[in-house]
């Protein structure tokens, strides 16, 4: 926006928290499981299958139930699914990158895939976070040991004791192939992973 | 040095505030990596044909208890484009102030013909409109007396707009001690559904709230 757009602008309705009872039936399981197309049909992106799994805790190292978490990345080739990249031959027709769950108790599990490296970053995942008490906060998770860590500008940009706080660390492969990796988030606190300011940015 | 961004506020007497708000400021995003901040979400029609009217729980089935009531409003950007086709999912507790959630442990009374949730989409121009059943307030901190005013939860997603919001009602007594509204301050105002009579019979009033989606993520793509 420019000076006049700014001037004219409507003023936004505030957020707010969306409370504890955030509907479970409001659940989608093709939004947690981007592997899963549709059980009668021989479909899915490209890409190795990723298990994203951790917890969700709070001041206290508690539990933090009921957190709606959604994700967003690029797809295997780094491509991530916008109007900008409509019609790219990278677009990976079987994927679309957005995924939601809802915390059963604090603890999460998301399916998917890798993400590949987008030009002139390390391969990472938009992780965001709604819950009772806060408003949306945002960050972004990374792949500990990827060679690409190094140089993002986004981990470059940040204090070195905040960097492994973003990192996922992996943990193992499940039977099917999956790469399992975790991470945990700390909304506040010791140890409280960086969060970004989306509005101001 | 990292930038910092803002210090999010603690909701004033709200104890799970306390225990998730993030302490440290928000870290601004390097310019270069901004766009791979904003989501895009699947246009979704996930809605069922009878979701709008939350005031019975299937169209042959009895009204449920309190007043039935009509929202309606525009969903636009900042720059006042409309948004359409956006999903607006809604939930609200029933005439007595209990949602239809397995973690509502308040003991109110469930009422056998309200569901509480529903599914709309914005028009072409970007309206909506639901009919539900008045919620009621309840009873958030027992122990110091402090009420949730009535809401209603609104979540919205289309493309890279995303909003999850509350509409308050107008000159609601709890309304001024509500942790967020104490920290949206005069801007809470624009959370206030608007009053009007409604030629329809079959809801007592309605209430007008025009949604704004702000930041520069409501706007990322136009
Ligand atoms: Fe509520």
């Amino acid at each position: 926006m420019n000076d006049e757009q700014r001037a004219n602008a409507l003023l936004p309705t505030n957020e707010d928290t969306c409370g504890p009872y955030f509907p479970i039936y409001f659940g989608d399981d093709s939004l947690e499981d981007l592997t899963r197309i549709h059980p009668g049909v021989v479909a899915g992106p490209s890409g190795q299958h990723l298990i994203l799994r951790g917890r969700v805790l709070d001041r206290h190292g508690s539990l933090a139930n009921g957190v709606v978490m959604e994700f967003w990345q690029a797809n295997a080739k780094g491509l991530y699914r916008t109007p900008a990249t409509e019609g790219h031959a990278d677009i990976d027709p079987w994927f679309h990158g957005y995924g939601r769950l809802r915390s059963r108790g604090g603890d999460y599990t998301f399916r998917t895939i890798m993400p590949g490296a987008s030009e002139g970053r390390a391969p990472n995942i938009t992780v965001t976070l709604f819950s009772d008490g806060i408003n949306r906060i945002v960050t972004q998770m990374f792949f500990a040991g990827h060679p690409a860590n190094d140089s993002d500008p986004l981990l470059q940009a940040l204090e070195s004791e905040d960097r492994p706080r973003l990192m996922a660390t992996r943990d193992g492969t499940a039977e099917d192939g999956a790469e399992i990796y975790r991470f945990d988030i700390i909304m506040a606190g010791d140890n409280e992973t960086p969060f970004f300011d989306d509005l101001e940015s | 040095m990292t930038k910092l961004g803002r210090q999010i506020g603690i909701g004033p007497t709200d104890n799970t505030s306390d225990q998730r708000t993030p302490r440290q400021r928000l870290r601004l995003i390097p310019e270069r990596v901004r766009d791979s901040f904003v989501p895009v979400v699947p246009a979704r029609a996930v809605t069922r044909q009878h979701e709008w009217d939350m005031t019975r729980i299937a169209p042959d089935m009895p009204r449920a208890d309190g007043e039935a009531i009509e929202v309606t409003g525009t969903l636009r950007t900042e720059s006042g484009r409309p948004l359409r086709g956006a999903l607006l999912e809604i939930w609200n507790a029933n005439h007595y102030g209990r949602y239809r959630h397995i973690e509502d442990h308040s003991g109110l009374k469930l009422d056998d013909n309200f569901f509480g949730m529903g599914r709309v989409l914005t028009d072409d121009e970007g309206r909506y409109r639901f009919w539900t059943i008045s919620p009621g307030a309840y009873l958030a901190r027992p122990d110091i007396g402090r009420w949730r005013p009535k809401h209603i939860h609104l979540s919205i997603s289309g493309g890279s707009s995303r909003l999850i919001t509350q509409m308050y009602f107008p000159d609601e007594p709890n309304n001024a001690t509500d942790p967020m509204a104490v920290l949206m301050g005069d801007g809470f105002e624009r959370n206030i559904g608007k009053s009007y009579t409604t030629p329809e019979t079959d809801v007592a009033q309605g209430f007008q709230f025009d949604i704004v989606v702000g930041g520069r993520n409501a706007t990322y793509f136009e």
